[in-house]
């Protein structure tokens, strides 16, 4: 399993159960993303990895927390930790399929990340630089569930700056955008409380963005985008 | 691997009622809770919008409760809520729309239950239902436990030297055999941190005590042997006493023969030791013992020394946790007994006492003290009332008055109570009156309404009698109630005079704030209480002059509920345990009595009391709001 199992495109080897949930969750009908604000479920996530190189490292945990009608339900969050190999003992792992760290606590990658599925449903999710959490959440369902994730992504990353023009070169990172809201976080670094920041912000992102028509998702991607075009020409 | 994060649950417990509810109650209620956001000055709920359909406590963030204006006489008035605390509680309960509008003060975050859920959580929470039902009574009582929690360090045991020195003695004494020798003695003390060793026959009867400090005198200069035995170096003359003795008959022969130790001996056995220290404790003199003292002193001394037994007694009893309703009654009972007694004293030593002016005379108190409401610094307000007899007139009779009351206004300065900087004494010919003049004083003040009329009306009408002919006082007191509860005109200067004063809103940072920020309880917190039951106490005849007295009688013919009498009853009593508490940790700091102020600062308060004292001046809005109500101000 894992990277290098993909590296030779083979596809994980899932259970008949796992395969089965897989399956469910591929069928979920897809959400219409032009919905209003008031009447959807969005995801919003955030990781926690063995480093910053998109390309080594490796995914330890996720935290999720649901908006779902522009509120925070507390109930409908989500974290989980995945199951590490001990660095050194990779490549035998990989052989084995079952390492010494099964005994370590976290749970085992395919299925952290099948639950994860399950909770996110189809619902679109958001993240504040998005690139890094999604390669990170692809590369894993690629190499533990064969999975080729296309699933509607938004950057807060972007949004903020492209609702408001004028801050955005003072306020580059999650923590100054929370910090100019007065976002008081009694927690950061881990990914559930920084996914609940950014859920806050979202909330933030959705009022002013209210102020000027952007009442679905479908249309903050749109301001995203044109964001990304600002950022990339300016 | 649904999951609420730490901080959620830390953040919510931290406040009450979360803070004493089960653990699986409160999880129970954040995974149904949702955190919305509101940005500043976004309507949260309103009255429109139908019964209440969710409960919220702020995450994060200030919300105003705005009266609504159609219904500017709903008991619901102005109010702020911050960080930590609930709404909309009473439209929930009753199911009904809120009679207020909530708006977002500032950008906010709130947790939401749905209502729904907040009726099966009181169901499941004995805890969240008393808190919902109960409220500021709730507060009160978490606020009383926590004072009593702080201060149960401070006051070790409630002993008295009244009790038996049984109940005293801690543990067996330490003995040793005669023949033991002094450096096995020594060792033993050492071992076992004791100060003093006894020496016991085989019977257990005491032979003779060594004490540590017995060790310099009697071992180390004389260079003795330490091989000796221990009892040629022990003290063979034994103080002591059976178990049921006294503390205060230890003390007295501890003074007496200058010994640290007595010996508490049964059957002429050694049943126990009490040393000076264990009898340290025990230093508070007992309610009795000053109030005896008092009524037999003789001297300005003495009196002092009554006074400072007072306030100790008062210190104590505050740490005791008792309510300030008590506190303040003791206080004004013992400055009474106190006040009477210097009086008596002042006039008997002018040669006053038996002649028909002292007859004739009544001593009365003003103001806090008129209506027993005196904390540990009040100044002295008082004033005299007098009868002319046949062949003299009113200036004769002042004139004779005036220099014993001056000498009572100084002796009880001397007590610790501070010359009235108003010169609202006595001693001054301005408040030194026959009857007729009180009468044609009070009636000018009642019928002129000019402020300074409004402000004497305001402290000499909480008078009492206090020492000398009640029956004057009386016979004032039932001619004001007669007259002032006939002049609606007064009346409504009154009401309107004390509606300047407003109790602190709860702005910016919690609370409206004088300069250097502190918030002067007694003039934003207690007074808006004393002025409108002064008011209401008037209209309705009301002959008592104490505050909650006169709010409980006039209920009646005020047509006002007794719950919300209680309610302003509570708040009143809060405010004034805040202020009872502020002065003594003034006086903690050795603040003397005279340098106590009422100004606390919010930011030092813990965040319950920072509530209950917002919800207490919710209170007073709401008193205000029934005075502006009744004389349609």
């Amino acid at each position: 399993m894992s990277w290098l199992g993909s590296w030779f495109g083979h596809k994980p080897k899932l259970g008949a159960d796992q395969q089965h949930r897989l399956a469910a969750w591929q069928a979920l009908p897809p959400v219409e993303l032009k919905a209003p604000v008031g009447e959807s479920r969005y995801v919003v996530v955030d990781v926690e990895t063995t480093g910053l190189n998109l390309m080594q490292d490796r995914l330890i945990s996720i935290g999720a927390v649901a908006v779902v009608n522009g509120r925070i339900a507390l109930g409908d969050s989500f974290y989980v930790v995945l199951q590490q190999r001990a660095a050194s003992e990779k490549d035998n792992i990989l052989l084995h399929g079952i390492g010494t760290s099964a005994q370590l606590e976290g749970e085992a990658p395919a299925e952290a990340l099948l639950a994860f599925l399950e909770y996110l449903g189809k619902s679109p999710l958001v993240a504040f630089h998005v690139t890094f959490d999604e390669t990170m959440i692809k590369r894993a369902l690629r190499d533990y569930l064969g999975l080729n994730l296309k699933h509607p992504w938004l950057d807060l990353a972007y949004v903020m700056p492209g609702l408001h023009p004028p801050l955005a070169r003072k306020l580059r990172a999650l923590d100054d955008w929370i910090g100019h809201f007065n976002i008081r976080i009694d927690a950061r670094h881990n990914a559930l409380a920084d996914a609940l920041a950014t859920a806050q912000l979202l909330q933030v992102a959705h009022s002013h963005a209210a102020e000027k028509d952007i009442a679905s998702y479908a249309e903050l991607q749109d301001l995203e985008k044109a964001q990304r075009w600002v950022s990339a020409v300016s | 691997m649904s999951a609420i994060h730490p901080s959620e649950f830390a953040f919510i417990t931290k406040h009450a009622p979360f803070d004493r509810m089960e653990l699986a109650h409160v999880m129970w209620m954040l995974e149904r809770m949702s955190l919305g956001y509101y940005t500043e000055g976004e309507v949260i709920v309103s009255p429109e919008r139908g019964a209440v359909d969710r409960f919220l406590v702020i995450k994060q963030g200030v919300v105003h409760g705005e009266q609504n204006v159609a219904k500017a006489s709903d008991a619901d008035t102005w109010l702020e809520l911050m960080e930590g605390e609930c709404f909309p509680l009473g439209a929930l309960l009753a199911n009904r729309p809120v009679a207020s509008v909530y708006r977002a003060g500032t950008d906010i975050f709130c947790y939401e239950l749905p209502a729904a859920d907040f009726r099966e959580l009181i169901g499941l929470s004995a805890a969240f239902r008393d808190f919902c039902t109960r409220r500021i009574a709730n507060l009160l009582e978490h606020s009383k436990q926590i004072i009593q929690a702080q201060y149960s360090q401070s006051s070790v045991e409630q002993q008295s030297l009244a009790s038996p020195l049984s109940a005293i003695v801690r543990r067996a004494p330490v003995t040793c055999a005669p023949e033991t020798s002094i450096r096995r003695a020594l060792e033993i003390m050492r071992d076992q941190r004791i100060g003093s060793m006894v020496a016991v026959d085989e019977d257990g009867r005491p032979l003779g005590i060594m004490t540590l400090h017995d060790v310099l005198d009697r071992i180390a200069i004389p260079q003795i042997d330490l091989d000796q035995p221990v009892l040629e170096v022990m003290s063979m003359q034994l103080n002591t006493l059976p178990p049921q003795a006294l503390a205060h008959e230890a003390a007295l022969m501890m003074a007496k023969h200058g010994f640290r130790h007595v010996l508490v001996v049964e059957n002429g056995k050694l049943a126990g030791l009490v040393s000076e220290k264990d009898l340290f404790a025990l230093q508070r003199v007992g309610l009795r013992q000053i109030g005896t003292a008092i009524r037999s002193a003789d001297t300005p001394q003495v009196l002092q020394q009554g006074a400072a037994d007072i306030r100790r007694m008062a210190h104590s009893m505050m740490a005791q946790g008792v309510a300030p309703e008590q506190l303040t009654q003791f206080i004004s009972a013992f400055n009474d007994l106190l006040t009477a007694r210097v009086v008596e004293l002042e006039c008997k030593a002018s040669g006053l006492i038996g002649t028909p002016l002292c007859e004739g005379m009544c001593w009365m108190a003003l103001g806090s003290e008129g209506r027993f409401e005196q904390t540990l610094n009040t100044d002295q307000d008082n004033a005299i009332i007098f009868t002319v007899p046949e062949g003299m007139d009113a200036d004769q009779v002042r004139a004779k008055l005036l220099p014993v009351a001056r000498r009572i206004n100084e002796t009880l300065a001397l007590c610790g109570f501070p010359l009235c900087k108003g010169e609202i004494m006595a001693s001054n010919p301005k408040w030194c009156l026959s009857l007729e003049e009180w009468k044609r004083t009070f009636s000018n003040w009642i019928s002129g309404g000019s402020p300074e009329s409004l402000l004497n009306a305001s402290i000499f009408f909480d008078f009492r009698a206090l020492y000398g002919a009640q029956h004057l006082a009386d016979d004032l007191r039932g001619w004001l109630a007669h007259v002032a509860s006939d002049n609606s005109r007064f009346l409504h200067m009154m009401a309107e005079n004390a509606l300047h004063n407003r109790p602190p809103l709860g702005v910016v940072r919690d609370f409206v704030l004088g300069k250097e920020n502190k918030l002067d309880l007694k003039l934003n917190g207690i007074t808006p209480f004393v002025d409108a039951a002064r008011i209401f106490g008037l209209a309705a005849g009301v002959t008592q002059t104490n505050t909650i007295q006169r709010l409980r009688l006039c209920a009646d013919k005020m047509n006002i509920h007794i719950s919300e009498i209680d309610a302003w009853v509570d708040a009143l009593l809060f405010i004034q345990v805040l202020r009872l508490r502020h002065h003594d940790e003034e006086s903690a700091q050795g603040a003397g009595d005279d340098a106590l102020d009422n100004l606390i600062d919010p930011e030092k308060l813990n965040e319950l009391d920072r509530r209950i004292l917002k919800e207490a001046f919710r209170q007073a809005r709401k008193l205000q709001a029934r005075l502006a109500l009744e004389y349609h101000l």
